[in-house]
Formats: structure tokens, sequence, C-alpha cells
């Protein structure tokens, strides 16, 4: 057996690359040795950009901080904004604003079985769920008018009410989606060869994934039952009957389960939505951007976005613009020290479908 | 978990060939191009803009996040006090298709449209001055001669809205913060202030609306800067407000309630919303402030010793005096009446602007060492020639003081406007009739009409009275404001429009009977000058007991000697002629307000004085 | 039971053990706790034995004008769901701060950041490294006194435009 250590880079340039990332590998033989991350391929500073813009002009910004689940950052943002200066969202705008969250969260889920089967070689079902997601993306786009930055949810509720014939559209593609599922299932989820693959690979137990900061499925598999949705209910959650799918094992099969599962979730949740859904205003205005000043104070608000616990940390001194502005996304802790942690050891082979099976957004992760 | 869960613990090998079935249906996907996706109704694409309703105000390049939108002077357009000739040009090298701009633009000129499709070599053609079908013929074609293929920024199609501006989620607040007054019932029992003025609160309120694009100060005679004082009202420092306002302004109380607030009928929100309440906001600084002198803290220049006469302390005359004593002239101010600001202090019932207010801005002049001389008739008291010849320069701000009568038969038995007002204002006051009727449809006439209301409550309490006004034009050509045709209606005032008086009869012991009237066919000629007609055969008969002609006023020149009005030029329409510096065809004589231009407006006055305190100054400096 | 109870019984908690520290809770499930910084790691050991088991982040703000930098650790309470916000304030000129890898592995990352952004010195951390700016010679970014649009007009105003390069 040769005993050479290799070096071995990982991306940016690799088709099983979440995008502008890189891992460099220290391998024996197809054995992974040590792990470095480097998310320095997209740095674009968008936290500090943001303290050169009033109020309401980082609201078209911090969507484009996770290009895959961009609405979590508009609400975040919102609830920040919202917080800082008292401003009381309208109740439809709720209903409507977790509408989104959870297209989103569908989006997000739906693209990334395609991420992550094509990590692992099957392409078959990214092209369907990557079809399927293109369905959410023509509603997002008829509710907001854009398809993947949505520009939606602004501080004081939303830009626009539903349009007409919405609730019809979506509720038709929600049950296409709630067709497709099981074929999903035929097709990759109860697929031997991906159970065999992903079973047991990069196992993490519950006390590691508290110490090193994981939140969203990769804790959840760990048998956490955390979400912020039920530990600190925004929007519309406090509202709504849902669960939290958890798992026990702790490796790529659960995280990757969790994410099927939570897409039926998402999908009751929306149902629920339109049926309990309020009539009335959904926005309540702001003051004019160009004197609108955020009382001085600070907030930390949080939500779960598709990967994880998103948080966000604003500070205003009582200025048109915010003095600081930190994003704690899910993104970070996994993308660095949990990947780094779970590719020791691993065959080279898997190092794809483990990443894929953290979840990570290497947008996410730049500050 | 839901109980229809196909998920099975372990997989197996023979589950993926069940997609097999799929193997011969039809494809999800769209096949481009025999198959084409129309953008969504809310499509935030290329912009379109209304070149008719923009305005210019560049709203959306300040909120632009990106600075992708540039305004670019386009010369085709005509400039006009509101109406820039800037148009927004668009940079899609860097719009990130949020629609700030959309939701920002007051007038709703802006659009964002559902194209989307642009593909050239040249990074210069992603520039773009927006326009929409309306102005760009040649780029925008219908439906049936778009083609995909073609589809860029210079083959768009028409009728292709996407996002458009929606005023419930406007970035701007459409909606004025309401001024709190006295109620009709209650105001017209007596002669109280009709605005009660805003609270703290409410002027920071009102204020936070205002976008700054300064459209305002171009459409202000005086150029006012109106942004910035706003601007320094809502960040609670009404000092530095009023310093502003001081600064082009010098009767920010009297102002601040009678401006006729030509500002206001451009702002670029009242395009679509109520426009910002400029005129209260400069009330609400005027009066928050209580002592000028030590809050202003605006001394007079250093002394130049050259004298200046001002004659008439109106807002023309103020204003001079003013700006003349900071640049450290000596300034001395003749006046008839007892107290300073001229038509401001006769004319203007005491429920729109009450004297204190008016001695508040003249008492403030005066402290900074500018000479009143009140109860002082040039000709009379004074002569004109003396003036000219002990001061260094003379300046005219008489105003027009002599009521015109309307010389139908009996005319002699009305009472004129003025008379009126004043002798109600600052005189004995009027011993009312029980039914009155008011000639003419200006404001003056409203202003006559509404104290006469008010008298009437006061002198008969309880009594039925009636004031009723007669004015050759109709509705919608009646020259007072809407606001005082409104406010009159909701007192009382009944309106004969569109009839003109044709004899005031009288009975035997010569008194009132009432006034005989004649339709009116039209009040101007085709083009657009002042000449009545009448259908001769309709009459009317109004009963009423006393008549007040209210139909303008003349200004009187009695006080200047003749062979030296002989000299004294005036234009066309009797106005009196000057030049770029203010100064009339008699050397060192200057002229400044209704004397002069058409506005016959107090901020137009000020404007003139500011002119003319330049031209003096420079006449004084020079020798 | 009041609402309240467990921040308030935290709150007297942390007081009785702890000196120069400020405590308040600004709305439920939130937790504020003010100290000095050599009194952060014992507060974070007390925190983490309290059921505040994960660091959700570490913020920096530059208070340029005090000259202070303040650090703001989140820790984050899965059983009570409190979100607390451990602050301090270490000196601008000399930016030094004990690394909290001790008791909070994660906090690796979440330094490295700091030490980027803002040039905050973490004694203890193993891998100061940068995580973006390779090769970057300019104060750290982050900081109040970093100018981001003198730094594009410099860096960038100087590459020719598209039409200039084919111009010659």
């Amino acid at each position: 057996m040769d005993e050479r250590e290799l070096e071995l880079f990982f991306g940016p340039q690799h088709m099983g690359m979440v995008g502008n990332f890189s891992i460099t590998l220290k391998v024996r033989g197809d054995r992974v040795v040590e792990a470095r991350a480097n998310p320095g391929y997209l740095h674009r500073g968008f936290a500090k950009m943001m303290e050169y813009r009033v109020w309401i002009q980082n609201f078209p910004l911090v969507c484009r901080i996770n290009v895959m689940d961009p609405d979590p950052y508009e609400l975040i943002y919102a609830m920040g904004v919202e917080e800082l200066a008292g401003i009381e969202v309208p109740e439809r705008a709720k209903y409507i604003r977790t509408i989104v969250m959870e297209l989103s969260r569908l989006a997000s889920h739906l693209a990334w079985i395609w991420a992550y089967g094509n990590a692992l070689g099957f392409d078959t079902i990214g092209q369907w769920s990557m079809g399927d997601r293109d369905y959410i993306i023509d509603l997002l786009e008829f509710l907001t008018g854009g398809r993947i930055y949505h520009i939606y949810i602004w501080p004081g509720g939303v830009r626009r009410d539903l349009p007409d014939g919405f609730e019809e559209k979506t509720l038709k593609i929600l049950d296409t989606l709630e067709g497709h599922l099981p074929e999903y299932d035929d097709v990759f989820f109860n697929n031997r060869l991906f159970v065999t693959r992903a079973r047991g690979v990069a196992k993490i137990t519950k006390e590691e994934a508290i110490e090193l900061g994981a939140t969203g499925q990769v804790l959840r598999a760990t048998g956490v039952k955390m979400d912020i949705r039920k530990l600190e209910p925004y929007a519309a959650y406090p509202y709504l009957d849902f669960e939290i799918p958890v798992r026990e094992d702790g490796d790529s099969y659960s995280r990757m389960m969790l994410i099927r599962e939570e897409m039926d979730q998402s999908i009751s949740i929306i149902r629920q939505c339109f049926k309990k859904m309020p009539k009335g205003p959904v926005y309540h205005r702001v003051p004019n951007p160009f004197k609108w000043k955020v009382p001085k104070g600070e907030t930390y608000v949080r939500m779960e976005s598709a990967r994880g616990e998103l948080g966000l940390y604003m500070v205003s001194t009582g200025e048109d613009k915010p003095y600081r502005v930190h994003f704690r996304p899910p993104s970070l802790p996994h993308g660095i020290l949990i990947l780094e942690k779970l590719l020791k050891g691993a065959s080279i082979a898997d190092v794809g479908h483990i990443m894929m099976s953290l979840y990570i957004a290497a947008p996410e992760v730049d500050r | 978990m839901s109980g229809k869960s196909t998920i099975k613990k372990n997989g197996s090998i023979f589950s993926p060939f069940k997609a097999l079935k799929f193997l011969f249906k039809k494809p999800h996907t769209l096949r481009f191009p025999f198959e084409q996706k129309e953008a969504s109704p809310r499509w935030r694409g290329f912009h379109l803009n209304d070149w008719d309703k923009c305005t210019g105000c560049g709203n959306c390049a300040d909120i632009c996040p990106n600075k992708a939108i540039t305004m670019v002077k386009v010369p085709e357009i005509e400039a006009k006090p509101g109406r820039k000739n800037e148009r927004p040009q668009i940079d899609y090298g860097r719009c990130c298709y949020c629609g700030l701009c959309v939701d920002i633009c007051p007038t709703g000129s802006l659009r964002l449209a559902r194209d989307y499709i642009h593909i050239d070599h040249g990074t210069k053609s992603f520039t773009l001055l927006a326009k929409d079908e309306k102005t760009d013929k040649e780029h925008f074609v219908s439906k049936e001669n778009y083609s995909l293929f073609n589809a860029s920024l210079a083959h768009r199609m028409s009728n292709n809205e996407g996002f458009v501006s929606d005023l419930e989620y406007s970035l701007f607040e459409p909606e004025r913060v309401p001024m709190p007054q006295v109620p009709a019932e209650e105001r017209k029992l007596s002669f109280i202030e009709q605005v009660i003025g805003y609270s703290r609160e409410e002027a920071k309120k009102e204020a936070s609306r205002c976008l700054e694009c300064g459209l305002c100060e171009e459409a202000c005679p005086a150029h006012l800067k109106i942004s910035d004082y706003i601007r320094a009202i809502y960040e609670d420092k009404p000092v530095d407000a009023l310093k502003k306002i001081y600064e082009d302004n010098p009767i920010p109380s009297i102002c601040g309630r009678i401006c006729m607030k030509p500002c206001e009928d451009v702002c670029s929100i009242g395009v679509r919303g109520e426009p910002l309440a400029i005129r209260w906001l400069k009330r609400y600084a005027a009066d928050v402030v209580e002592d000028y002198v030590s809050a202003l803290n605006i001394k007079p220049g250093k002394p130049t010793g050259k004298r200046v006469a001002v004659i008439g302390a109106g807002p023309a005359g103020l204003s001079v005096a003013y700006f003349l004593r900071l640049k450290g002239h000596d300034v001395t101010v003749f006046d008839s009446l007892p107290g300073g600001g001229g038509m401001m202090r006769i004319g203007p019932p005491p429920y729109r602007l009450p004297v204190e207010s008016i001695d508040k801005d003249v008492n403030y002049i005066a402290s900074l060492g500018v000479e009143f001389r009140f109860n002082t008739t040039i000709g009379k008291d004074v002569l004109f020639e003396d003036l000219l010849r002990d001061y260094d320069a003379v300046f005219l701000g008489i105003g027009t003081t002599v009521s015109r009568s309307t010389r139908v038969k009996n005319a002699d038995k009305a009472m004129l406007a003025l008379d009126f007002l004043k002798n109600n204002k600052i005189g004995k006051g009027v011993k009312i009739g029980r039914e009155v009727i008011v000639i003419g449809g200006g404001n003056v006439a409203m202003d006559v009409a509404r104290e006469s209301i008010r008298l009437q409550h006061i002198q008969y309490p309880g009594e039925k009275t009636v004031t009723k006004t007669v004015s050759l034009e109709d509705w919608d050509e009646m020259p007072a404001t809407k606001e005082e045709i409104e406010e009159a209606k909701e007192e009382g005032v009944v309106f004969n429009p569109a009839w003109g008086p044709k004899e005031i009869r009288i009975d035997e012991e010569g008194n009132i009977k009432g006034l005989q009237c004649v339709k009116v066919k039209s009040v101007f000629d085709e083009q657009g000058r002042f000449h009545p007609t009448f259908y001769e055969d309709k009459e009317m008969f109004l009963e009423g007991d006393m008549v007040i002609e209210a139909i303008g006023q003349a200004p009187d020149f009695s006080f200047i000697p003749d062979e030296m009005m002989k000299k004294l030029e005036f234009t066309p329409r009797r106005k009196v002629k000057v030049d770029e510096n203010g100064q009339t065809s008699i050397p060192k004589v200057f002229a400044g307000g209704d004397i002069v231009n058409l506005n016959l407006n107090a901020i137009t006055a000020i404007a003139d004085a500011k002119v003319a305190a330049e031209g003096i100054d420079k006449l004084l400096s020079s020798k | 039971m009041k609402i309240m109870d467990r921040e308030e019984n935290l709150r007297e908690e942390i007081l009785s053990v702890f000196k120069n520290t400020e405590v308040s809770s600004p709305k439920r499930k939130r937790l504020t706790v003010i100290t000095e910084k050599a009194l952060i790691s014992e507060v974070m050991k007390f925190l983490k034995d309290r059921g505040f088991k994960q660091l959700c982040a570490i913020s920096c703000i530059d208070w340029i004008e005090e000259k202070e930098f303040e650090l703001i650790y989140h820790l984050s309470s899965f059983e009570s769901g409190i979100h607390a916000m451990v602050k301090t304030k270490i000196d601008r000129e000399n930016p030094v701060m004990k690394s909290m890898i001790p008791v909070f592995t994660n906090a690796q990352t979440y330094e490295r950041e700091i030490w980027e952004m803002f040039g905050v010195q973490f004694e203890g951390n193993p891998r100061l490294i940068p995580l973006f700016l390779d090769r970057w010679r300019d104060i750290p970014p982050f900081r109040k006194d970093f100018d981001i649009r003198e730094y594009v007009k410099r860096t960038f105003d100087v590459i020719p435009s598209l039409e200039e390069k084919q111009n010659g």
C-alpha cells in the first residue's frame, strides 16, 4: 500500500462542488487525512456595503446572500428592522411571509436533491427535482415579479398583496409536487444504491454537533429537536400545526431523508396558511426612505431558513443607515469546522456527497 | 409523520426501475422557441417611463441602491417650474431590477416592463433613456410585429407593463397630516384664527414626507430652500429651519399663513397624493420659535452710511428693508397705516392672519435697526421729491390700495372691499347688513364674504341673516382658491356664479333693495383676455340691504409729481416697468410687489424685493 | 408562572456570582450580559453549565469614536429557548482577546472572521489565517475607518472599460 501523502484541490472548478468554494484535501491512498475548507472564492463584503445604504436600500441586497434560499434573508432583515423601529406587521402579511418562506424552503430542498443526487451520480432525480423547482419558481415569479431574487418581503410587511388566482395556482402545484414525491422515493430515496452509499457515512454525534455550532438538518439528524419555528415562532408559525422531523443516526443518509421529510411539512404548512389567512392590509407603511431614521438600539433576530438557524445581529445608532449588520448563517459552522471534521477519514468518492449532505451554501459563508 | 409516506427503510435495487413508466410521457419542459413562456404580470424587467407624466424629480436616481439611474438633460423638453427637463437613464450593467425606483416614483410614470432580453457586444448599448410607447414609436412595436429573436432594448413590445406603482405600497406617504382647524360652525361665530397649527409631532410627521426633490424650490418665486428647512423641522431643529427661511424670506409668520404657495402646486407627491403642507410647516417654524432676536442671532452688516427710503411697509417693502439692512445700509420705511404689513395688515381677515403675527415679523425687522415711520403718507406728510433728494435710493412697494368699482347704476351706494376689510380689521368696525351681497369671485371677495358672515353672527346673534356672492366667473374659472371657496361654503356663504351685476336697486329713501343681475355668456375672449359677454334676456334680482364690491384693486400714484409721473414707464399690462436690477425708468427709484408683477401675491413681492435689494446695493456700492 | 421567570432567575443568578456585570432581558427569550473583558470566559462557562450549550456566533462592532471594539458572544439554549448575548468592550488601539476555543470549539471560525475583518488578535487561537482575503494588504476592511467606496475607486477605476480597450 502506497503511503505517500498527496494534496488534492477539490473545487472550486469541480463537478461535485457547491459553487464558489474549495476544499484542500490531504489524502493517503483514497482516504482523506485532513481537509481544509476555503470559502474565499466568493467575497462581496455585503455586511460592509449595508453600512453605506439607507435602510430600505438594503432590502434588495440581502436576498443575494444566498441564491438558493433568498427569502429568509429578506425576512430576517425585515424582522430586524421592524424590531428596532417598533413596526407591527399586519396579520395577513405574516401569512404571506410564511407561504413565501415555505415555498423558498421547497425550492431550496428540491435544488439540493439535485445537487446531492449529482454528487452520488444519480442524474434522473436531479432532472425531476429541478423541473419541479421551476414550478415553485414560477409561483414566486407570479407573486413577486422575480424568479430568483424576489425582493418581496420588506420592513413593514410585504410589497404587494397576493395576485388573483395565486391560491388556486399554488394549491395545484403543491398537488402536482405531492404527486411526484413518491416517484422521487422510487427513483432515489428508496433506491438501495443511495441507501448503501449514504448510510453510516459522515456520522456526527449529538454532542459534537452542538459543540460545533450545527443547526438545521445537521443537528436534527442527531436527534435534537431544534427548529426556530418552534423554539421562537415568528411570522404565522405560532398559528400553524406542523411537525419537526428528527432522526437519530447523524449520518449523511439521515440528513438527506430529513430534507425529504421536511418537504411534506412545508406543503402542509402552505395549505394551512391559505385556509387560515385573514383578509386585510399587507403593508404597514414605513417613513420615506430619505428621511427614515431607525431608533438607536440593537437586536438579534433569528429564524429557521432551509439550512438551519439564520440569525441577524443589527445595531442602529439612530441614523438613516445601519451601523453594523452581522449575519449568522447556518452554512458558516457547517461549511468550515463540521465539514473538515466529517471529511477526515472519508474516502475521496464520498467527499462530494458529504459536503452536499451538510447542505452548505457557499455564498452564505461569505461575510 | 404523515401516514401516507412512501419512504422505505432499506430501499430496494428495483425501486428505480419504476421510472421507466415515464419513458413515453410528454416532458414538462418547454420546447423553446416553439413554446414560449410569458413573463408574469408583475415581472420586473426593463424600465418604461411616461415622459408626459415624469416631472424629472430624480427620486428614482436617489433611491437606486446601485446608482444605476442618472438624470439626463433632454433639450427637447421645455423646463418650467415643477417640471425639469431631466429624465432617468438606466444603466443595465448596474440595475438589479429591485423596482425601488417604481415604488418611489411620485407620478407613477416610471414602471417596469415584462421584457428582459438584450444581447449586445458593446457595453454602451446597455444604457437606456427610459421611454414608453407613447413617446417612442420606433423601438416599441406591436405584439404582431414583435419577435423574440430581435428582442433587445431597441426592439420591445408595446403595452407590456409589468411591475407598476401602487399608492398603497409607495415608499412615500401620499396623505397629508391633517391640519387641525376650528370647525365651520364654531369659527363663523367669531374672528378666531381658523387654522390651529401643527403640534411638534404633527410637524415632524408632515416634514418626514418630504422627498427633497426640490421641484418646489424652483417654483417658489423667491426660491426658498424648502427641502433644507423641512429637513430641519423633521430633525426637530425649528431654529435652524427659521434661519434657512430667513435667508430668502424675512416675513415667515405672514407667509406661513397667507402665502399662495406655488410650491405646493408642483410638489411631486401632490401629483397623485396630497402635496407637502409646505406653508403650514413654515408657519410651524415661525410660531414655535418665540424670540426671534435671540434665536436667529442675525446681525446687520457693517454700516455703509448710505440711506434708503422704502415707501410701503408691505411684503415688498419689509423684505427690501431687511435685505438692505443686512448689507449695512440705513433704511427708513414709510407707511400711511399705523403699523407694518401693508395690505397684509388690512386685507387678510384676522381669522387667517392675526395682527400679532404681522407684528412679530415687523418687530423683528425693526430690531435689526430698520426705522419705521408709520402714519406717514407720502405726498402729504412727506413729499416724494424730498425723499429723492435726501436719500441715496427710493424703493416703491406701494401695492394696489384703491378698490375698483363696478360703476353700475347706484354703485356709489355700495361699499368697497378694502374699506370694508380695513375698517373691520384695524378700524372702528362695520355695521353689517342682514342680507349682504358681495360682488366678486376672487380671494378678496371670499375674505369679504366670510367676514360678513362672522359680523352677521356677532351683530345679529340668532337671527336669520345671509351673505351671497355674485361673480362673473362660473365655478371652474373662479379665481379664488378651491380651499377658500370650500371653506366659505362650509360657513354658509351662498354663491351665484356666472352672474354679472347690472344695477343696484334702491328705494325712495336711498336704501339698498338688492342687485339686478344678468346671466354671463362668457368671461374671457378667444385670446384669453378679460372680456365678459352676457345673455341680455336672462336677468335675476338678488335681494339685499348691503352691497360690497370686491372686484380688484389699482395702485395709487398720486404722490408722484406729474412731470416725474410722465417719466415713469409702464408695461403694456399697466405694470411699472423695471430692469433686471429692479430699477424703474426714473434713476435711483426701484420698485417691486403688486405694482410690478402680475402674480399679486406676497411671495412674488419678496422675490421682487430680493432683486431690488441687490440692485440698490449694487448702485450704492458703486457710488 | 410568569413568562419572564426563567430570564429573571438567570439574571439574579449571574448577578450573584459576577461583579461588574450588568444583566438585562430586553424581551422574552433574550438575555443580555455586559461584563468586563477578564470575566468573559467565566461567564461563558457559567452559562454553558446552565443549558447554553451552543455558541451561535461572535459579533464585533467598531465603536471608532469611543476607540473600542465591542465583542458580542451569542449563546443559544435549546432547552429554554433563550438566546443570550454576552458583551464586552476591548481597546481598539491594541485589540487583544483571549480565545474562547477552550469553552466552545467552534469559536475558532468566528474568531478567525473577526481577526480578518477587524484585526482583533485572539490569544490561543491556532488558526488565525484568512477566510476570504488572501494577500490583503490594507487595514482590516470592516473597521469603520476603511472606506469601501474610496477603495473601489482606487482599485477598479484604473481598469479600462471594454470600449477603451478596443479603441486602444
